[in-house]
């Protein structure tokens, strides 16, 4: 059985509250309600594509003896924050993880979908046997570059990354072997045009997301047989843009595939739904680590008691998009919790809206090539909270003739 | 209005969405829903658009994916997809 053996996010040090954003962008707080978001992650300085994804990994990495970290032959970072045309995340992170030399080293780009694309071919992979006992890891890691511009979508992005290993001891997830379905096509619903320039056509990119779950799981229920959306699954975790567009999409699909009152629909939504919820609600979208956030979040939030199916959907804008499944065991509970995701997310250090105004001056410049830049975190270190990550972190320190510069703290 | 478009889809398509604008938005007044306007013009959020269209393509029985609605620029057009879509 091939699956998630392990799974972490790291999510920065500093964060802020959505009604101290909307008060400083003067937006307008009655979209609260549908946004169904309380607060988001803020990156500092020191921290880009490549630090978020060391630092979500890092933990993982640790707990693995010398013997089994060799084994992890795979490492896939998938970003929509890359940081050169040609080189890596993936290269970096590889050097800052201390994999082995003979690790195949990769890095993907297909927007949200990304982790999950590669996670299935990670997957498949490692089920074929050409290396037992080996492992992969996945990282999905981006940073936030918008501003005032991108208006109510500022509020949904958020900054870090999710930390994915498999493995044949699935002690997180047990991946449904040969259960997915798939739904793409080509659309300009959203893009990174630039490097500090997200563009997004709303309806156009909710509309299509709505339409790959439905089209999706469609595929999902003609490969496997039986499959139903109100009863296969315990336990739903969907891509998370923000949470109340996963709300509208479980509401259509439960008009869709039963014939169930509102009342219903809402109580299936607390019980299925709503746990996968409560990190991305604090944290913001984490585009291709999100479902990952919403594992993690629903493992938390409601630790299971009995082995449970999970439908996982998985959305990238452009688009490309899957439906898959897996089984959680109770086991997973104990294993996600040595991870303190909730401790550390509740202790990133709170912001105002004038230190994220400044913060961010600084940080839209992350993905810009520069050939030389120095960057001080000792400088920053007000803006942050240690106890949102206790152990080692890894900090930029500047680039020097394109080469990115890192050290630890 | 498209003149290809029948007088009686048009007035059924657009009593359908009037009533799934009121559901969706209640303190809207009825008078504010003027056919040169976009759904976001009347303060209808993303989510709130996304349930207006499923409501009002779920009343009039219109089976056609969310992202056939992505482009459309204003109530009147919407009104004869709207029209154009049942009739099909």
């Amino acid at each position: 059985m091939i699956g998630i053996e392990w799974l972490n996010v790291y999510a920065g040090l500093a964060g802020i509250a959505l009604t101290e954003l909307f008060d400083g962008r003067g937006l307008d707080h009655d979209r609260l309600a549908n946004l169904m978001m309380e607060r988001r992650s803020v990156g500092l300085p020191f921290e880009d594509p490549v630090t978020n994804a060391v630092n979500a990994a890092k933990p993982l990495v640790d707990a693995l003896t010398p013997g089994e970290r060799a084994r992890i032959e795979l490492l896939v970072t998938s970003t929509e924050s890359g940081v050169d045309y040609s080189k890596s995340v993936a290269s970096y992170v590889h050097e800052h993880l201390g994999l082995s030399r003979s690790c195949r080293v990769l890095e993907a780009k297909q927007a949200c979908y990304a982790a999950t694309g590669m996670v299935q071919l990670a997957a498949g992979w490692l089920a074929s046997g050409h290396s037992p006992g080996a492992r992969a890891l996945v990282i999905a890691t981006d940073v936030a570059v918008v501003d005032e511009y991108a208006q109510y979508a500022e509020a949904a992005t958020g900054h870090g990354a999710a930390a994915v290993l498999l493995g044949d001891q699935p002690r997180i997830l047990a991946i449904d072997p040969g259960a997915y379905g798939l739904h793409s096509y080509e659309t300009l619903d959203s893009a990174r045009p630039e490097p500090t320039l997200d563009i997004a056509d709303a309806d156009r990119s909710l509309f299509a997301y709505l339409d790959c779950l439905t089209r999706s799981f469609a595929d999902y229920a003609d490969r496997v047989e039986g499959a139903d959306f109100a009863t296969t699954f315990d336990r739903l975790v969907l891509h998370t843009p923000f949470a109340g567009l996963v709300k509208a999409g479980h509401r259509k699909m439960m008009r869709e595939h039963t014939a169930v009152g509102a009342e219903a629909v809402e109580a299936d939504f607390a019980r299925r739904v709503a746990p996968s919820l409560a990190y991305p609600q604090v944290v913001g979208n984490l585009c291709s680590g999100s479902v990952y956030l919403a594992l993690a979040s629903t493992i938390d939030r409601a630790p299971v008691q009995r082995p449970e199916r999970v439908g996982l959907f998985s959305y990238g804008s452009g688009c490309a998009s899957e439906f898959l499944s897996g089984v959680v065991a109770p086991e997973a509970g104990p294993e996600l919790g040595r991870m303190r995701i909730a401790e550390r997310l509740a202790a990133r250090r709170a912001v105002g809206f004038e230190e994220y105004t400044r913060l961010l001056k600084e940080t839209r410049r992350c993905l810009v090539p520069e050939r030389d830049r120095r960057v001080d975190p000792e400088d920053w270190w007000d803006f942050a909270d240690r106890a949102a990550h206790p152990g080692e972190l890894l900090v930029l320190t500047g680039v020097e003739n394109h080469h990115r510069r890192y050290d630890w703290r | 209005m498209n003149d290809t478009v029948g007088r009686e889809a048009r007035s059924a398509a657009e009593l359908a969405l009037r009533e799934a604008i009121g559901e969706i938005l209640p303190t809207l007044p009825a008078a504010e829903i003027t056919g040169n306007r976009h759904l976001r013009d009347l303060g209808a959020d993303s989510v709130d658009r996304i349930e207006i269209i499923l409501t009002v393509t779920r009343r009039l029985g219109i089976d056609e994916p969310l992202s056939a609605f992505s482009a459309i620029p204003d109530i009147d057009h919407l009104i004869d997809h709207l029209a154009r879509a049942r009739r099909a």
